[in-house]
């Protein structure tokens, strides 16, 4: 109890801290020509969150909305607290995890897990918009030589080399329903070792790519997949969960601005694909390319800013 | 916390034979250990006499130390990663670049510094009247290094490695980050796993080896001291690193 209330003051220590930093930075709160609430974009801690904060920010900022910015926030331990108390309004959110945050079991059905994630989070007052088809969940990632070698395309394609192949990934891989132990019971593949590495890290990017593993644990959408060229195993037989995109705001936002809101903010999301998320990962993360550049540039090339 | 004391006797009993199991796991714990401290000494010690007995190289003795003392070990296995698979790649007789070599490279880098500050400060440490009487009484460098300096700093030699091979084993824990076996596995996949229990038996493994370690290594070495020097406290045995940085 002790320590629930103490990660809990400590969480509103961080909000705080937050809100300081970007109120006292250039966040561009909007010109507002609409009359409204002000719509505070929050993002996750890493790079992806805050490239689609900065998306779902600029689009609303063109469309004069009044928007303001607090992005970095954390993980989900803290970021759902300050959806759910209004210290944010919008923050792009992942549907498998979120249901799972909400003590709910996503399936690889994204509208079940969606509609099961809508379900969960109204009580807080919280309203999903439409999801993406884009996704970022674990992926089973070869090189592409080894993909061409072996004939390796799909992940049930490992099972024809049952016995000849080194998996690595993190420590806890052997022992997860989607990792390790979904290939074996899924897709009856099985492996000559496993090597424990780091959570799709540099570690297992550098091992992947000397050719120590011949699979690796990586994300779907880490951009180190375009950049380094390797190959994502399509997952044939769904063992992954659902884990696309979607926004997530609250009921008060929705009531102030209603379908003209809905309806922008639904055509953004519909354009972000898993390709779409690979590609701003690279130039994020290995072009260090900032991300209102990126987030801009974006909406640029998909037709919804002018210039 | 009676029940945690009860599962982790329970782990004990269950987890000690197979490739797994803590037998095989502290064995490949002392491996990696003991190579890497081998190489160190082979190659720090007698650099570091050489260098004590001309009277050179106390900057680079204390550079060392201090370059050491800041290098993170963590990040010496992550910059030896791509070096060593690379390396594994170049020579067909090293099974793999994951696991043991880059281990061994970052505890190699982590043994180097000590060794070598100490065996160094301790030749230094050496009265300079003695050396003159050896000189003095027709002996040849290489005679009053071996036969008079090296005996002298023998305490301070096997103080340095004892302390080293603590530090070592300590270390070689991180060696589960790039897929190395030995006891650091239990602490990295007990801590993906959220399994406190596995943790809690890797670190007091840990703790245990590294004193084990600490107390066959001290008297290893106080039976190689010359017996007029053990239990010798003359300002000239307190340990190097004070020494250097004076």
């Amino acid at each position: 109890m002790r320590r629930q209330i103490r990660s809990r003051a400590v969480g509103a220590i961080l909000v705080a801290l937050a809100l300081i930093a970007s109120a006292c930075g250039d966040d561009g709160s909007g010109d507002g020509t609409k009359e409204g609430p002000t719509i505070t974009v929050g993002s996750f801690n890493f790079g992806e969150s805050v490239i689609l904060g900065e998306i779902y920010a600029q689009v609303l900022e063109a469309e004069g909305y009044p928007v303001s910015r607090t992005f970095n926030l954390g993980n989900r331990e803290l970021v759902y607290p300050a959806l759910a108390d209004g210290t944010i309004d919008l923050i792009a959110e992942y549907t498998g995890s979120l249901l799972n945050h909400m003590h709910g079991t996503p399936t690889p059905d994204s509208q079940a897990t969606y509609d099961a994630m809508v379900a969960a989070i109204a009580d807080d007052g919280l309203v999903a918009l439409a999801y993406a088809p884009g996704e970022d969940k674990n992926g089973f990632v070869v090189t592409a030589e080894t993909s061409a070698a072996l004939g390796l395309t799909k992940v049930s394609d490992l099972a024809t080399h049952n016995g000849t192949l080194t998996l690595g990934g993190p420590a806890e891989c052997p022992i997860r329903p989607l990792c390790l132990l979904g290939l074996q019971q899924t897709y009856g593949v099985e492996f000559e070792s496993f090597r424990p590495l780091d959570s799709a890290g540099p570690i297992t990017v550098a091992a992947l790519e000397g050719g120590e593993i011949d699979v690796a644990v990586l994300y779907t959408s880490d951009g180190v997949i375009a950049a380094k060229g390797f190959v994502l195993l399509e997952d044939d037989r769904n063992l992954q969960p659902a884990e696309n995109i979607v926004p997530v705001t609250t009921d008060e936002i929705i009531a102030a601005y209603g379908d003209d809101l809905v309806a922008l903010l639904d055509a953004v999301t519909a354009a972000i694909t898993t390709a779409e998320l690979s590609a701003l990962n690279k130039s994020y993360g290995i072009d260090a390319t900032d991300a209102d550049t990126l987030a801009h540039d974006w909406l640029v090339a998909n037709g919804f800013l002018s210039d | 916390m009676i029940e945690f004391l009860g599962d982790l006797v329970q782990w004990f009993g269950e987890n000690w034979d197979g490739d797994a199991g803590y037998l095989h796991r502290i064995w490949e714990h002392i491996t990696v250990s003991a190579a890497a401290l081998g190489f160190a000494v082979l190659i720090a010690l007698p650099l570091a006499a050489w260098l004590g007995h001309r009277g050179r190289g106390s900057l680079a003795a204390v550079s060392l130390v201090n370059i050491g003392r800041a290098l993170p070990s963590f990040g010496i296995m992550v910059l030896a990663l791509p070096f060593s698979i690379r390396l594994a790649d170049a020579m067909p007789f090293i099974e793999s670049g994951l696991g043991f070599l880059p281990t061994f490279i970052a505890l190699f880098a982590l043994a180097l510094p000590p060794i070598f500050a100490n065996t160094h400060a301790g030749v230094r440490a050496v009265d300079p009247e003695t050396v003159e009487a050896a000189r003095g009484m027709g002996l040849s460098g290489w005679r009053i290094l071996t036969g008079v300096e090296l005996p002298l700093a023998s305490p301070l030699i096997f103080e340095g490695i004892r302390v080293t091979a603590v530090q070592v084993v300590a270390t070689a824990s991180l060696g589960a980050l790039v897929a190395f076996g030995g006891l650091g596995r239990y602490i990295i996949d007990g801590f993906a796993a959220r399994d406190s229990v596995e943790i809690t038996a890797g670190a007091l493994l840990v703790v245990a080896l590294s004193l084990a370690t600490g107390a066959v290594v001290g008297r290893l070495g106080r039976r190689l001291v010359p017996p007029a020097l053990r239990n010798n406290r003359k300002p000239g045995n307190i340990p190097a690193l004070v020494q250097v940085s004076r």
